[in-house]
């Protein structure tokens, strides 16, 4: 029978916890740590890498300025590394963890979601920005430009990076395995690869199309990659593409940074709403 | 498994008031109602037994007191709060060990132990809690490449790294040898003597009887059966048996008070078993043995293979389960 003494209890006796945010960068230590054991991670990466080759072979018609078609390709393809990665692996590795249990045993441990979700997105910020760099580095090499803006063009990583994240969270309730959840995480990652415009061209769909293209993150992270490397003002179409001072770039990237956390929002939101720790179903 | 005794958590206020509180739980999946209005408390150095069939509703009950479901009806309560979705206010307090490793198998053991160390606001240490599992030899070593009861001390000994008040064991010695079982059973029993209350759901009746206090067994999201192990026991009676003379038909066989006879067949022989339930539990096995004995001599037979034991835990299982219901799991 019980054990128990008859000393007063103290119910409310909640302990130290850490803090979600060093939980968060703890976590984002051993994800760099899983992340260059995991040869499906290598495969991502290397497929964003790839983006990078594809537009070389573009013809290098000016577009804005001086600026070639390639060379937009090639600057559109920075905001798709975040799409590449963020979408494939998050999917892949949340996938397999909530089947072998393991977002379970974290959650049981006192890990909270903010934290789970937070390492594996930071992971791909980091991801997205090393092969960004390399990405500026090509682009110097290639056409000997260099960005603008900087922070904007960070800024674009980072977002297209964070919103991808989530949306490859939100892919997990919908796969059973993580085989599967590769499968499934192709049909948006395609899907936004080829919309994005650093594949085909959007300018030979209808500009409503192009219009409507233009509110998918992958679009909005690749034109706002475009105006901070080349510094005009693209965001209205690159025929009416000018010039524009670092203030004027801004107030006219403020829509399109708009969809980006608009679209980081409902990915979150939809994420912690479908979100599934149990391989069981409910 | 090293015998070194290591330091536990302690020094913590015990309490007379339950740990863990269950009022009328039921959990449904769509129609299916898994858990169907349960009750049960666990006090501080307590362990409460939940046995039962695959599918009783035990992991169930375990998942919404860790805070993963929120019950479809009644209550839940740890340490007076409602665990679902793992308030921080219980954060550290609780510890698990899920009836899967939950591992991240590409960490080394000590990596994955000092993951778990470092996302802790007062953890034990990496070093201590390795050697208490016997891990120690272990730690440059791929999880993948543990074998199944090293993976199970592993996870035992992360769920113990915060030093929880409350542990929820399930199904922990699945997969380990002889000597591994023994020393988790050791380190359970020193857990309880510390104040911390233990929830176990386990397949191994040996288990059960060694560490619980009370126990309770579960079928069809129902708690059949609810005590003390004694008392289950007692409550499910003595068994005598023997074979049945020759000369006797089983309609001979005489009726005791508080006692019920059943004939089966076995080794295509017929043997007899009486089960003596009754209050006088001390005596009652003797009261029918001697009314037995008189009655046989009095035939002029022999109670061949005569045989008396209480019930045991199997027994009660098996009955609770029933066995239609064992074949088809």
């Amino acid at each position: 029978m019980s054990t128990a003494t008859t000393e007063p209890t103290t119910r409310a006796a909640a302990r130290p916890v850490m803090s979600p945010l060093r939980q968060t960068l703890r976590l984002t230590r051993t994800e760099f740590t899983l992340f260059m054991r995991y040869k499906t991670a290598w495969m991502f990466l290397g497929l964003a890498v790839f983006m990078f080759l594809v537009p070389l072979n573009m013809p290098g018609d000016p577009v804005v300025g001086d600026i070639t078609t390639a060379d937009l390709a090639l600057i559109a393809a920075l905001g798709s590394v975040g799409l590449i990665i963020g979408i494939g692996h998050p999917s892949n590795v949340f996938t397999a963890r909530r089947e072998s249990l393991v977002l379970k045993q974290m959650r049981v441990s006192g890990v909270p979601r903010s934290a789970l979700f937070g390492s594996i997105t930071l992971m791909v910020v980091l991801m997205s920005l090393a092969i960004s760099v390399l990405g500026v580095v090509m682009l110097a090499v290639v056409s000997g430009a260099l960005p603008k803006d900087p922070v904007m063009l960070l800024l674009s990583v980072l977002l297209s990076a964070v919103s991808m994240s989530f949306l490859g969270l939100l892919i997990t309730p919908l796969a059973r395995t993580a085989e599967s959840a590769q499968m499934t995480a192709m049909v948006p990652m395609m899907f936004l690869l080829f919309t994005g415009g650093n594949i085909i061209p959007t300018g030979m769909f209808p500009d409503r199309v192009v219009n409507m293209l233009g509110y998918l993150p992958t679009a909005a992270a690749g034109r706002l990659a475009q105006a901070s490397y080349t510094g005009y003002d693209v965001f209205s179409g690159y025929e009416s593409a000018t010039p524009a001072g670092i203030l004027e770039l801004w107030v006219a990237a403020l829509p399109t940074i708009g969809i980006l956390l608009a679209w980081s929002a409902l990915f979150l939101v939809l994420t912690v709403r479908y979100f599934r720790w149990d391989p069981r179903q409910p | 498994m090293t015998t070194t005794h290591t330091e536990l958590p302690s020094d913590r206020p015990t309490a007379d008031e339950p740990a863990v509180v269950v009022r009328d739980l039921r959990r449904h999946y769509g129609d299916f109602e898994a858990v169907k209005g349960i009750s049960f408390d666990i006090r501080p150095g307590e362990l409460f037994a939940l046995l039962g069939t695959n599918g009783a509703g035990k992991t169930t009950t375990i998942e919404t007191l860790e805070g993963f479901w929120r019950p479809t009806s009644g209550t839940v309560r740890v340490f007076g709060t409602d665990p679902y979705d793992q308030p921080p206010a219980l954060r550290g307090r609780t510890g698990a060990v899920l009836q899967g490793n939950g591992l991240m198998e590409d960490l080394t053991v000590r990596e994955s132990i000092t993951l778990t160390h470092d996302l802790t606001a007062e953890p034990r240490d990496v070093d201590e809690i390795l050697d208490l599992v016997d891990l120690g030899d272990k730690a440059g070593i791929a999880i993948r490449q543990l074998s199944g009861g090293q993976k199970r001390r592993l996870i035992l000994a992360q769920s113990l790294i915060a030093r929880p008040e409350v542990l929820y064991l399930d199904e922990p010695t699945t997969g380990m040898d002889p000597e591994a079982r023994h020393t988790t059973w050791r380190i359970i029993s020193e857990l309880k003597s510390r104040g911390v209350a233990v929830l176990l759901t386990t397949h191994y009746l040996e288990e059960a009887e060694r560490l619980a206090d009370r126990l309770a067994i579960m079928h069809r999201g129902e708690i059949r059966v609810e005590g003390t192990l004694a008392g289950v026991l007692a409550t499910w009676g003595d068994r005598i048996g023997f074979l049945m003379p020759e000369e006797i038909g089983t309609d001979d066989l005489p009726a005791f008070p508080d006692s019920t006879v059943g004939v089966r067949t076995r080794d295509g022989r017929l043997w007899a078993t009486y089960t003596v339930t009754g209050a006088d539990v001390a005596e009652r096995g003797h009261r029918v043995v001697a009314a037995l004995v008189a009655w046989a001599a009095e035939r002029g037979v022999v109670l061949r293979h005569l045989q008396v034991r209480g019930a045991s835990l199997e027994d009660v299982f098996l009955q609770v389960a029933g066995a239609t219901d064992l074949a088809a799991d």
